[in-house]
C-alpha cells in the first residue's frame, strides 16, 4: 500500500487548523483511511493508505481531503485557470510512448517543504499510476530557463515532444556536469542505469527539445538546465506515457497540489501532428483538463447497498461532505442523482464509487449490522469429506498427521528419494514431470511436489532429536503436468504414511495399509514391484479393487542415509480418489 | 475365612493381651512395613484388631556427635591436659594447656565454655586450673551419647540429652509408632481358622470364566509411579482449526467450494476486475508457472465479457480500466493467489452449473503467495474464503454475517473500516478484539463484489465475500508466534504432539 510522508505542521499550516495537535490530527487521518505507521527520520508522519486515492499522495491533497472531513469545503473545487501561452507540439514521437501533456503553473513561492512535498508527489505517482514511470513519468522544470521556438500564431511559445538518435543528441542531465548522450545516460549515468530499461530497445527515444536545444530525456531523466529549485517560480509541468487518459489525471494531481500552494495553472496545448503516432494525430488538446465527470445514481441502489433509509437532502450533502457536488435527477429507475467527480478523483470509475464515498460521509461503523434473511442448506465437498475420513482412519491407527507445503525443488522430490528428475527412469510413483514455477527466487521452492512421502522423509530428517517411534501420515496435494486437464495440470491429494521405528518392517505398513482399505470397504493386493526408493524385493503396488493406485514397502537404506535417519522406514503412498 | 495374605499374617503376629509394634509384626511375617500397616488398618475396619498410635521421640548422633562418642569431648581433652600441666595445683598458662591437648580452631572455644560449665576447673587472665575432684569419666553428656550411640536412649539422663541436642551433637525426630492388638472378633476369626488367598498380577480371561476372580487378591501396583510416554496419532493442528471454520460455516448455511490450485490468471485476476497492469499482478508477487504456462481452454464469451469490462466498463457511467488488457495475459498459468478464483470459476456457473440466489459458498484451502518467509508469512498458506449470493444485500448485511462468524471464535466487537479492493465496492478491512490480548488486530477482507466483476459473470443481484488467512485465525486463537513450527517440513514433532486440541 501507498506510503506517504507528510510534515503535521505543514498540514497544519494547509488545513488552518492550527489547533489540532499531533495526537487529533492523527485520530482525524485515520478516520480518513490514512493510517500513522510511523515517525520518519524528519519528525514527518509516515502514513498509509489503500492506494484507490492518488490525489492524498502529498500534503496538499491530504489536508484538501481533511478540509472536506472538518466540512470547511463542500463540494466539487476547480482551480481557475488562464488560457493558454504555451504549445507542446508532438511530432515524430516513439511510436512505443506516444503521449504527452503538460501544464504550466505561476506566481509559486515555494519553501524547502513545499519544494520537497512537490519532488514527493512525483515519485509516488510514478510509483503508482505511473506504473514506475512506464505508463506515465513526469517532468518538472523552470520555466524561465526555456526558450520557446516561436509557434505559427507567432505569438505564442512552443517546446516539442519528439524523438532523437540516442547516440547524437546531447544534454548535460541532472546529477551530471557533462554533456552525455542518452545512450551514455543509460549507460553511466544512476538514474539511467535504473529507467534506462524502459526505453533501451527503442531506435530513437523520447526527448523533448526547446528553441535552445534537448532538455529532457523522458521517462528518464531531465536535463539539468531547467532543474527546480526553491526559487523557481513559474514551473513547466510535462508528462510523457502509453496512455492519454492516466498522464492527463496524474497532471491534475500534481496541479491541485500546486494551486494550493497559491500557483496560479495556465493551460498548455497539445498539438499532435497529423502524422503523429496514437490516437490524437491532427488534435490539439487543451491541458490541464479540469472538467468534472459526471455518474448517474439511482437513490434505490444508495439505500440498497447502505440499507439504510435517506431522504435526498441527505444524500447531497454526503456527496458534497465527499468534495462532490449532487443534484436530483429522474432517470428509467427512478429518483437519481447526477454527480460531478473533480478531475483529481482517479478512482471513480462507475456510479458505486459514489455509495461508496457517500456511505463513508455518512460513516459506515454507526450501521446497525443486520443477519441477512435468507436460508441456505450448508455442506461440505464430497472430496473434503472423503479426506477427513481417511485423515481420521489414520489418526485411530496411531499416525501423527502432518501438514506440508505443496512446493518443493527437484533435489528433495526427485533426487535424495532415488528417482531421476524425469519420466525417463518409468512410470513408478512420484515420477511425473512436475509443474515448474517461472523464475523462482528460492532454489527451495521450484515445483509443486508429485507426491508426499519426500516431504515426510524430510520432516523425519528435521526431527532426529525428538523420540521414536515416529509414525507419520499425511493426506495433501500432489500434480503433475497433464495435457488432458484444462489446466494442463493433473491435481490429486494423495495419502502417504511412514513408520519410523527401530523394528519398523514392510509387514507393519502393510498390517496399516489394510487396515484403511477395510476402513473403506476396498479390496487390496499387494503385487511386488520396484521402486527405486524402496528395498528390492520388499517393495509392492497398491492394488485397491483390481486398480493399481500407489505403492507400498521398506525405505531404502540409500535414502534413509541421505536424510541422516538411523533406523529403518516402512511407507506406503496412493491416491486419495481411491478410496471413493 | 480367606483374607489376603498380608492380613493374615499380622492377624497370626498380633497378641490379644497386648499392643504389638506393627514394624516388630511386619519383621516377622516378612512384610514391608507399608503393607503391614495397610493390612492392619484394613483389619481394624472389619473389626478383627485394634490399631493404637504413639508419638517417639528418635535420637540419632549428628557427624560431630558420631566423633566425639568414638573420641572423646573436648573438655575432656582440655582436662587431661591440664591435670597432665599440673594444673589441678595451682593455675597453668593456657598456651601451653591447650597446646598440649592437640585441640584445634572451634574445638578451643567449645572446650573453653564447657570446661567451666562442668566445675572441671576454673579460667581465669589466661590461666587455667584443674579441679581434682571432676570426673570427665562420667560425664553425663558422653555417657548419654553412648548411650544414643548403642541404642539405650532410655538409660540416658534426658537433660543431658536435651544439652547435647543443644550442643549439636545429636538430632531428634519425632516418630508415629503404631500398634496392632487382636480384638475379640480376631480371636475369635483366628479361632474359627483363616487362610490366606492367593495374589495374582493380571486378571486373566480364565479368571473371568472360571469365577476364580473371587477367590483372589490383586497384587497392588504403585499407582503413582510414571507411566512410559505413548506418541498418538493426532490431527494436524492447522487441520483442526480449519475443521473448527468449517464445521463453523457450514452450520451458517455456506457449502464448500474445490477447484484447482494451479489456474489461468484469467480466474484468479482478470475475472476479478484486477487490471493488467497492477502492481500485484507483477512477477514479485505471484507465482507465475514456467510449465504449463498457458491454460487450454477459456470460456470466449465470459473472455470477451470480462475484457470489455476492463476496457469500457459495465452499465451507464462506468469506465473501466485505462490499462492494456490481452488474452495472452489472461492465459498465463499461476499458483492462485487466492481462492476467489474459486468463487470466481462457482459464480460464472462454469463450476457446478447456474447458480440462483440464494447461495453461500466457501473454502479453506491453500493460496500461494511469493512473499518473504517470517514468523508471520508463509509462502503458501490457507484462506478461509466465503461469500453470500442474494437480492439486495446491503453493508449492513455483510456486517451481520461478519459478526456472527467471529464471534464464534471469541472474537468481537468487529470493526470496519472502509478500504479499497480492485473487485469490491464498498471494501471493508475487519478489526476485532483479540479473545485473549484485547489488542483491536485485524482479521480479514471483505466487500461487496462490483458490477465490472458481476455483470461478466452473468450475475444480476448482489454478491459480497469476505477472506481471512487460517494461520492468522489460529495465532489470534491460540498465541503461537511462529508459524514454521507448525506449518511446513520444519515443523517440530514435538511442538505439534504437546499442542492442545482444538475444541
Amino acid at each position: 500500500m501507498p506510503v506517504v510522508d507528510v510534515d503535521p505542521d505543514e498540514l497544519r499550516y494547509l488545513t488552518g487548523h492550527d489547533e489540532k495537535d499531533d495526537d487529533e490530527l492523527k485520530s482525524d487521518l485515520f478516520n480518513l483511511g490514512l493510517e500513522f505507521e510511523g515517525w520518519t527520520e524528519d519528525d514527518e508522519f509516515q502514513l498509509e493508505f489503500a492506494p484507490d486515492r492518488l490525489d492524498r499522495l502529498s500534503v496538499e491533497g491530504v489536508a484538501r481531503s481533511l478540509r472536506y472531513h472538518y466540512g470547511d469545503d463542500r463540494g466539487v473545487d476547480i482551480p481557475n485557470t488562464n488560457s493558454a501561452d504555451w504549445t507542446i507540439e508532438v511530432e515524430d514521437q516513439p511510436d512505443e510512448r506516444p503521449y504527452v501533456t503538460g501544464a504550466i503553473v505561476r506566481g509559486l513561492d515555494m519553501d524547502e517543504a513545499a519544494l520537497e512535498s512537490l519532488i514527493q508527489l512525483q515519485e509516488k505517482l510514478h510509483a503508482t499510476m505511473g506504473r514506475k514511470r512506464a505508463k506515465g513519468a513526469i517532468g518538472v522544470h523552470d520555466l524561465t530557463m526555456l526558450k520557446g521556438n516561436s509557434v505559427t500564431d507567432e505569438t505564442g511559445k512552443s517546446i516539442t515532444y519528439t524523438s532523437a538518435d540516442p547516440d547524437e543528441a546531447t544534454f548535460v542531465p541532472l546529477d551530471a556536469d557533462a554533456e552525455m548522450t542518452p545512450s551514455e545516460v543509460m549507460a553511466s549515468h544512476e538514474t539511467g542505469q535504473t529507467y534506462g530499461d524502459l526505453v533501451a530497445d527503442f531506435d530513437r527515444v523520447p526527448a523533448i527539445y526547446d528553441a535552445i536545444g534537448l532538455f529532457s530525456f523522458p521517462p528518464v531523466i531531465n536535463g539539468r538546465r531547467t532543474e527546480v529549485s526553491v526559487d523557481s517560480r513559474d514551473l513547466f509541468i510535462e508528462m510523457t506515457g502509453t496512455d492519454q487518459w492516466t498522464i492527463d489525471h496524474m497532471c491534475n494531481i500534481v496541479c491541485y497540489a500546486l494551486a494550493a500552494r497559491g500557483g496560479q495553472v495556465e493551460k498548455v496545448d497539445v498539438s499532435y501532428a497529423d502524422d503523429a503516432p496514437g490516437e490524437y494525430a491532427g488534435k490539439t488538446l487543451e491541458r490541464p483538463d479540469f472538467s468534472v465527470r459526471t455518474k448517474t445514481v439511482t437513490h434505490d441502489r444508495i439505500e440498497s447497498i447502505l440499507g439504510v433509509s435517506l431522504d435526498s437532502r441527505e444524500v447531497i450533502d454526503y456527496a458534497e461532505r465527499a468534495g462532490l457536488d449532487a443534484t436530483e435527477t429522474e432517470s428509467d429507475d427512478g429518483m437519481a442523482y447526477e454527480v460531478e467527480v473533480p478531475p483529481y478523483r482517479v478512482d471513480v470509475i462507475h456510479p458505486l464509487d459514489i455509495i461508496d464515498d457517500i456511505g463513508r460521509a455518512l460513516g459506515f461503523n454507526s450501521l446497525e449490522p443486520t443477519y441477512p434473511d435468507v436460508s441456505t442448506v450448508g455442506g461440505r465437498h464430497e472430496r473434503s469429506r472423503l479426506e477427513d475420513a481417511a485423515r481420521d482412519a489414520l489418526v485411530g491407527l496411531g499416525f501423527e498427521d502432518l501438514l506440508n507445503f505443496h512446493m518443493t525443488n527437484e533435489v528433495e522430490n526427485f533426487e535424495r528419494m532415488g528417482l531421476g528428475p524425469d519420466t525417463t527412469g518409468g512410470d513408478v510413483v512420484g515420477q511425473t514431470d512436475p509443474v515448474t514455477i517461472q523464475e523462482p527466487y528460492s532454489e527451495d521452492y521450484t515445483i509443486l511436489r508429485t507426491w508426499a512421502l519426500p516431504s515426510i522423509m524430510m520432516v523425519l530428517e528435521n526431527n532426529t532429536h525428538r523420540s521414536y517411534p515416529q509414525d507419520l501420515a499425511e493426506i495433501g496435494l500432489a500434480a503433475g503436468l497433464d495435457d488432458s486437464e484444462n489446466t494442463g495440470v493433473a491435481e490429486h491429494r494423495t495419502v502417504a504414511a511412514a513408520l519410523a521405528r527401530t523394528d519398523a518392517s514392510y509387514e507393519d505398513a502393510k498390517a496399516r495399509l489394510q487396515a484403511l482399505a477395510d476402513a473403506f470397504d476396498k479390496n487390496l493386493e499387494t503385487p511386488p514391484t520396484t521402486h527405486p526408493s524402496f528395498i528390492g524385493g520388499r517393495a509392492a503396488e497398491v492394488v485397491l479393487d483390481g486398480e493399481s493406485v500407489g505403492v507400498i514397502g521398506e525405505i531404502h537404506p540409500k535414502v534413509l542415509v541421505e536424510h541422516d535417519l538411523e533406523l529403518p522406514v516402512a511407507a506406503f503412498e496412493f491416491r486419495l480418489d481411491a478410496l471413493e | 475365612m480367606k483374607r489376603p495374605q498380608a492380613q493374615v499374617a499380622v492377624l497370626q503376629a498380633a497378641d490379644a493381651q497386648k499392643d504389638r509394634r506393627i514394624d516388630d509384626v511386619a519383621a516377622e511375617a516378612d512384610l514391608k512395613p507399608e503393607a503391614a500397616t495397610r493390612a492392619a488398618f484394613e483389619l481394624e475396619a472389619d473389626g478383627l484388631v485394634s490399631v493404637s498410635e504413639e508419638t517417639l521421640e528418635h535420637y540419632e548422633l549428628t557427624d560431630e556427635g558420631d566423633r566425639y562418642v568414638r573420641e572423646s569431648l573436648p573438655e575432656q581433652d582440655l582436662y587431661e591436659a591440664a591435670i597432665d600441666a599440673g594444673a589441678a595445683d595451682g593455675p597453668v598458662q593456657m598456651g601451653q594447656v591447650i597446646g598440649a591437648s592437640g585441640l584445634e580452631g572451634g574445638a578451643v572455644d567449645i572446650a573453653l565454655s564447657n570446661y567451666a560449665r562442668k566445675a572441671y576447673g576454673s579460667i581465669d587472665s589466661g590461666e587455667i586450673t584443674a579441679n581434682q575432684d571432676a570426673d570427665p569419666g562420667s560425664d553425663p553428656e558422653m555417657l548419654a551419647l553412648e548411650a544414643v550411640a548403642d541404642r539405650r536412649v532410655e538409660d540416658a539422663d534426658t537433660d543431658a540429652l536435651d544439652q547435647l541436642e543443644r550442643r549439636g551433637h545429636l538430632d531428634v525426630r519425632e516418630e508415629t509408632v503404631r500398634s496392632v492388638q487382636l480384638t475379640d472378633d480376631g480371636v475369635t476369626a483366628l479361632m474359627e481358622g483363616v487362610e490366606a488367598a492367593e495374589t495374582v498380577d493380571q486378571l486373566t480371561p480364565e479368571m473371568l470364566t472360571s469365577g476364580e476372580w473371587e477367590d483372589v487378591a490383586f497384587t497392588e501396583y504403585n499407582v503413582e509411579a510414571d507411566a512410559e510416554d505413548v506418541s498418538h496419532g493426532k490431527e494436524h493442528i492447522l487441520r483442526q482449526t480449519a475443521n473448527r471454520v468449517k464445521d463453523t460455516l457450514v452450520g451458517m448455511g455456506f457449502s464448500e467450494m474445490e477447484g484447482p490450485h494451479a489456474d489461468a490468471q484469467f480466474w484468479i485476476n482478470d475475472c476479478l476486475f484486477m487490471p493488467q497492469d497492477h502492481p500485484a499482478r507483477t512477477h514479485w508477487d505471484q507465482f507465475a508457472l514456467e510449465e504449463p504456462e498457458e491454460i487450454g481452454h477459456l470460456p470466449p464469451d465470459l473472455v470477451e465479457r470480462v475484457r470489455s469490462a476492463h476496457k469500457e466498463g459495465v452499465g451507464p457511467d462506468s469506465e473501466g480500466y485505462h490499462s492494456p488488457w490481452t488474452e495472452d495475459i489472461a492465459r498465463g498459468m499461476d499458483l492462485r493467489g487466492h481462492t476467489t478464483s474459486l468463487s470466481m470459476r462457482y459464480l460464472s456457473g462454469h463450476q457446478v452449473g447456474e447458480l440462483d440466489p440464494p447461495e453461500r459458498y466457501f473454502s479453506v484451502e491453500k493460496v500461494y503467495r511469493n512473499d518473504t518467509l517470517d514468523p508471520t508469512h508463509l509462502l503458501e498458506f490457507f484462506q478461509i474464503e466465503g461469500w453470500v449470493m442474494a437480492e439486495d444485500l446491503s453493508v449492513r448485511d455483510l456486517m451481520g454475517t461478519f459478526t456472527e462468524f467471529y464471534e464464534q471464535f471469541g472474537i468481537t466487537d468487529l470493526e470496519f473500516k472502509p478500504h479499497y479492493n480492485p473487485y469490491t465496492e464498498p471494501s471493508f478491512e475487519l478489526f476485532g478484539t483479540h479473545p485473549e490480548t484485547g489488542e483491536v488486530v485485524e482479521v480479514g477482507n471483505s466487500g461487496i463484489f462490483r458490477d465490472e466483476v458481476l455483470t461478466p459473470l452473468g450475475v444480476d443481484c448482489d454478491v459480497m465475500a469476505w477472506g481471512l488467512s487460517l494461520e492468522r485465525l489460529l495465532m489470534l486463537m491460540y498465541g503461537f508466534e511462529d508459524i514454521r513450527d507448525v506449518h511446513g517440513t520444519l515443523c517440530d514433532l514435538e511442538l505439534l504432539r504437546e499442542t492442545e486440541v482444538i475444541r
